[in-house]
């Protein structure tokens, strides 16, 4: 077998074997099931605290397209920040404990050592995030009665095209930076300049920037006609990502 | 006989510390060469520019025939390579982890099976089915060297492998190395004179990062080493060290173990000449008079050690 597939096999393996089977899928799982909840209950449960303050001033009740919001939010939030906490150390963590070095003097080059990380951790994120949206829209569906596919689908697959972003992004920072902690800070100073150049619309409208926007639009049942742009420039960055990445493990001395 | 490591003005600085100074280095096909040095000297930084892990400032280095500096698969699947704090994935079984490497080199199952099951039992860990995050440093060293002749590499890099085992360990490990001699080249990095002296045919001191010796074990003893007589007597023995002192060729005299008496000589034949008479003159019995034997340790002492 190729070294690379043996070394996916060993990446597939240690998700399931370690912490990281628990941590990202305990958070994604948690905020599918609480999304309907919370939107179907936070009428009431708004209502009860607040009890004659509200000044006879009614709450809406909550709808399907509510529980998506949340979900949708919550991915783009928090999820988000535990992604980039969590793939600080994706390179790093096995240049620092020593483990790389057994790996990368048997034949299996440094490019294929990052690239699998990288994918076989984006099919990780992908299997949660469509777990998760499965679990969201069936629990819409109990609670509300009404679940529409479309939203919570298509928020949760472009909300999935900046996960993968993310991974890319910390599998450069990884490579880059020998700290996990470093580069999950750097990550996050990223994600802040994300934020910030969100608010310039041309930019929103072409790159990663924009897309937890749009993914929120989508969920809210609206419709997002310049979807493309943003999806292909993240995708393309990501695969940009993931190559400087290689290329700077590459050089690095070990 | 072609040269399995080949290092020309290989020098190695990070920063303004010069880690390696222009090592001239050939390491022969089929031999096991030890490579010694003081903690510091380089060994280890000579190993990761070998194993294409970290790149030379300056010079070049070739492993069986291949620039180590840009090493290919072609070189990585004929090596083996054993770190001087082996890490693993404490989340795999001995087992498991020895399939992972084995499969890098793109091994056959059956061949994998086969020859993880002989490795697991010249490691001492047949049967262990805890996952590696429990095990003692010595298991994990042995478990280093089991994955190292996964693929029964042509060239095995070993940095300190003995550092962490015990006496036994120790014993099998050195054991094992000495079975690998005509088949295998074992470059073997150490600070434990001991372990070189038994199994290494050709050895290479490093000080501060540059070479301070290069030669077969017996040839270095015999250039940097001055003889040595071990005198034992029946009575006397304190006088006789002082009337030893003052011959011409005596250049040190000092007592050994039981009773003994060492005496470093510039004249061997004058001084098996002289010896027995002059014990006899003491009126003391002569009970053992021979030629000692010059350690490596006290050749590498003698090469590095008279700054420190």
């Amino acid at each position: 077998m190729n070294a690379a597939l043996v070394f996916a096999r060993k990446e597939a393996v240690e998700i399931v074997r370690t912490w990281r089977i628990w941590v990202l899928p305990a958070i994604i799982l948690f905020f599918a099931i609480t999304a309907p909840l919370l939107a179907r209950f936070t009428p009431e449960i708004v209502g009860a605290v607040a009890g004659d303050q509200l000044g006879g001033i009614s709450l809406p009740p909550g709808t399907s397209l509510d529980a998506y919001g949340q979900w949708i939010k919550n991915l783009s939030q928090i999820t988000l920040f535990a992604l980039i906490i969590i793939y600080g150390g994706i390179i790093s963590s096995e240049t620092s404990s020593g483990t790389a070095i057994l790996v990368l003097t048997k034949p299996m080059s440094r490019v294929a050592f990052v690239v699998v990380k990288a994918v076989i951790h984006s099919l990780f994120l992908a299997v949660l995030a469509l777990v998760g949206a499965l679990v969201a829209w069936a629990l819409t569906a109990a609670v509300f009665g009404d679940a529409p596919a479309g939203p919570v689908w298509s928020s949760t697959l472009v909300w999935l095209v900046l996960g993968v972003f993310s991974i890319a992004l910390m599998t450069f920072f990884s490579a880059l930076i020998p700290s996990a902690a470093g580069a999950a800070g750097a990550g996050m100073g990223a994600f802040v300049l994300l934020a910030i150049a969100a608010l310039w619309k041309p930019l929103s409208d072409h790159s990663p920037a924009g897309l937890a926007g749009q993914a929120a639009a989508l969920a809210a049942g609206k419709a997002v006609p310049d979807l493309l742009w943003p999806v292909v420039v993240s995708l393309g960055a990501a695969v940009a990502f993931v190559a400087a990445a290689a290329l700077l493990f590459r050089r690095r001395e070990l | 006989m072609s040269a399995a490591i080949r290092a020309t003005g290989l020098t190695k600085s990070y920063g303004s510390k010069l880690v390696l100074d222009s090592l001239d280095l050939e390491v022969d096909e089929g031999s096991i060469f030890g490579f010694l040095g003081p903690n510091g000297a380089g060994k280890t930084t000579t190993l990761r520019l070998t194993t294409g892990l970290a790149r030379a400032t300056s010079g070049s280095i070739e492993v069986l025939g291949h620039n180590a500096q840009a090493p290919g698969n072609d070189v990585r699947s004929a090596i083996g390579f054993l770190p001087d704090v082996p890490a693993f994935y404490e989340w795999m079984t001995a087992p498991e982890f020895l399939f992972f490497v084995g499969g890098l080199f793109g091994m056959a199952r059956t061949t994998l099976q086969e020859r993880s099951d002989m490795l697991l039992d010249l490691a001492g860990l047949t049967g262990v089915t805890t996952r590696i995050g429990g095990y003692s440093r010595g298991m994990k060293q042995r478990l280093g060297i089991a994955q190292a002749l996964i693929n029964a590499p042509r060239l095995l890099l070993l940095d300190e492998p003995t550092s962490a085992l015990d006496p036994m360990g120790r014993k099998d490990v050195l054991d094992m190395v000495a079975s690998l001699r005509g088949r295998t080249t074992v470059f073997f990095s150490t600070h434990i004179l001991s372990d070189v002296e038994r199994v290494c045919d050709t050895v290479a001191i490093l000080d501060k990062g540059c070479l301070v010796a290069h030669a077969p074990i017996d040839e270095l003893k015999a250039r940097y080493g001055k003889e040595k007589v071990v005198v034992e007597v029946t009575d006397h023995a304190d006088d006789l060290a002082a009337a030893f002192a003052q011959r011409a060729w005596a250049t040190a005299v000092a007592r050994g173990a039981l009773g003994s008496i060492e005496i470093t000589v510039t004249d061997l034949v004058a001084a098996r000449h002289d010896i027995p008479a002059i014990v006899a003159a003491r009126g003391s019995g002569l009970a053992r008079l021979e030629a000692g034997e010059i350690s490596l340790e006290e050749v590498f002492v003698e090469l590095v050690g008279g700054e420190r």
